[in-house]
C-alpha cells in the first residue's frame, strides 16, 4: 500500500474537488479495499457489501466539498461514510427481511453459505473479538450497529454513566490491541 | 486539566469511531484546538485505524468501479476514461434514439396536418364571408324590388281610378317620339306624372312640369326619377300640361324654346 502513494491527502482532496477523474480513479484503487473491509465488518453479505461500496464512492465523490481537513484525516471521513452507509443498509427493511429468510435456510443447511466471510477475522472485528464479552457487546452495539450510548443504556438497562465508562474502557483496550 | 489522563480515557477513540455523542464531540473538538497533544493523539489513532483497514483490505468485485464511473460519468472535469463509460451506456442511448426519431417524425406529421387543416379552415372561412356578402346584397335587391313593385301597384291603382283624368302629352315639333302622361284628380287636385319616353337629361338640367291655368303657366313641380308615377304639385283648373327642359332645380317661368311635350285636358 505504501508503494502507490503518489498523492498527499491535501493534493488528493484538492484534485477531487477539481473533479479530476484520474485522481478519483486513484482514490478508488487505493482505498476501495480498506473501505470494503469496513463495510464487511457490518454488512455480512459480500454482494451487498459491494453494492454499498459503490454507493459509498459515489457519496465520497459528490460530498467531497463538505470534507473539512481541520476535523480529521480524509480516510477517517471516508470511513465514517462507509460505516453510516453500511448501518443504514443493515437497518433497512429489505435487508432485515432477506436476513430472516437466510437464517431460516441456514438453520437447515448448516454453514452452507460460501459467500459469507469470516467477518470476525478481519479489520476492527478481529480486534474487538479479542475483548471481554461485556466490552465486545458495547462496541458491537455502538460502532457496528450504530446505536447511541443513550439507546444502549435503555436496551441493556444499564445507567448511561456506566455505559460511557465501560465503552471508554473497552476502547482503551481496543487501542492497545489494534495493530497497523 | 490532566491532558494525559484525557488522552488515555478512551474519548479520542470514541470520537474518531463516531461513537461519542454531540456534547462529547464538541468538547473534544474544543480541546483539540486548545491542546496540540490531543490533536496529535487524534491524528495518531486515525492513522492507526487507516493502517489497520489497509492491512485487512478486501478486493472489491471487478464491476464495482465500472458501475461507479458510469454513475458519475457526467461529473468529471477531465475525462480520460470516459469513452469506456460512454460505450457502456450506448445500448440505452441507441434505444432512446429510436424513440427520439419517432417523436420527431410524429411532430413533423402533426405539424403538417396542422398546416393542412389551417389552410382548409382559411378557405372555408373566406367562402363563408363571400356567401354572407352575397346574401346581404340579395336581401337588399329583394327589398328594392318589393318597394318598386309596391310603387308600381299604387301607380296602377291611380291610373285605373275613374276619378283621375288622363292627359297625354305627346312630343312637339320634331320630338314626336317623346311622350309623357299626367293623371289629374280634378276634385282633390292631385297630379301624377308618368314619364313614358323622355330622354335622360345631363346633370345640369332637369324636366319641369307646367300646368296652364287661365292661359298662364303654373309650376307643377320638378320631374325626378321615380318608380312608375311621380307625385307632382297639386293643381286646380288646368286646361293643359307641358314639360320644359330647365336648369337643375327649376325656373319660375318656362323656357318655351325648350318645350318638350304638351297636351290639353279633354272636356
Amino acid at each position: 500500500m505504501e508503494v502507490a502513494k503518489k498523492y498527499s491527502e491535501s493534493e488528493l482532496v484538492r484534485l477531487l474537488q477539481q473533479r479530476s477523474q484520474h485522481v478519483f480513479s486513484y482514490l478508488y484503487d487505493n482505498y476501495s479495499g480498506a473501505l470494503l473491509s469496513i463495510i464487511c465488518n457490518i454488512v455480512k453479505d459480500q454482494e451487498l457489501a459491494n453494492d454499498v461500496l459503490q454507493e459509498v464512492f459515489v457519496k465520497i465523490w459528490r460530498q467531497i466539498e463538505s470534507y473539512d481537513s481541520s476535523k480529521g484525516r480524509l480516510f477517517t471521513w471516508m470511513l465514517n461514510i462507509a460505516r453510516n452507509a453500511s448501518i443504514d443498509t443493515v437497518r433497512s427493511k429489505s435487508y432485515q427481511n432477506s436476513l430472516q429468510n437466510r437464517e431460516l435456510s441456514e438453520d437447515v443447511y448448516v454453514s452452507a453459505g460460501t459467500a459469507q466471510l469470516q467477518v470476525d477475522q478481519i479489520g476492527l472485528r478481529k480486534v474487538v473479538h479479542q475483548l471481554k464479552e461485556e466490552h465486545r457487546v458495547l462496541i458491537d452495539l455502538s460502532y457496528f450497529q450504530g446505536f447511541t450510548q443513550d439507546e444502549i443504556s435503555k436496551m441493556l438497562d444499564i445507567p448511561l454513566g456506566t455505559v460511557k465508562t465501560r465503552l471508554r474502557t473497552a476502547l482503551t483496550q481496543l487501542r492497545g490491541i489494534i495493530k497497523p | 486539566m490532566d491532558i494525559k489522563a484525557y488522552i488515555e480515557s478512551g474519548m479520542i477513540e470514541s470520537y474518531v469511531l463516531g461513537i461519542a455523542d454531540d456534547q462529547e464531540r464538541a468538547e473534544l473538538e474544543q480541546y483539540s484546538r486548545q491542546y496540540p497533544e490531543i490533536r496529535a493523539a487524534i491524528d495518531a489513532f486515525e492513522l492507526l485505524l487507516e493502517q489497520n483497514a489497509m492491512a485487512s483490505a478486501i478486493q472489491p468485485a471487478a464491476h464495482v468501479k465500472a458501475n461507479i464511473l458510469a454513475e458519475i460519468a457526467g461529473e468529471f472535469a477531465d475525462n480520460d476514461t470516459s469513452s469506456k463509460v460512454v460505450s457502456m451506456s450506448t445500448p440505452a442511448i441507441g434505444w432512446l434514439r429510436y424513440v427520439a426519431a419517432a417523436s420527431v417524425i410524429l411532430l413533423v406529421v402533426s405539424a403538417a396536418t396542422n398546416v393542412y387543416f389551417y389552410r382548409q379552415f382559411r378557405e372555408a372561412s373566406s367562402q363563408y364571408q363571400a356567401l354572407l356578402i352575397e346574401k346581404s346584397s340579395l336581401l337588399a335587391q329583394n327589398q328594392t324590388l318589393q318597394a318598386k313593385g309596391l310603387d308600381l301597384y299604387q301607380g296602377m291603382q291611380i291610373m285605373s281610378d275613374p276619378a283621375y283624368t288622363k292627359v297625354s302629352l305627346p312630343g312637339v315639333k320634331a320630338d314626336e317620339n317623346k311622350l309623357a302622361t299626367v293623371f289629374w284628380d280634378k276634385k282633390s287636385n292631385e297630379v301624377y306624372l308618368l314619364a313614358n319616353r323622355l330622354p335622360q337629361t345631363n346633370p345640369d338640367t332637369q324636366y319641369q312640369l307646367w300646368a296652364i291655368v287661365d292661359g298662364k303657366p303654373v309650376d307643377a313641380g320638378m320631374v325626378d326619377v321615380c318608380n312608375g308615377l311621380c307625385k307632382m304639385k297639386n293643381i286646380s283648373n288646368a286646361t293643359a300640361f307641358a314639360i320644359t327642359l330647365e336648369k337643375r332645380g327649376g325656373s319660375p317661368t318656362p323656357n318655351l324654346n325648350q318645350l318638350q311635350v304638351l297636351g290639353g285636358v279633354n272636356g
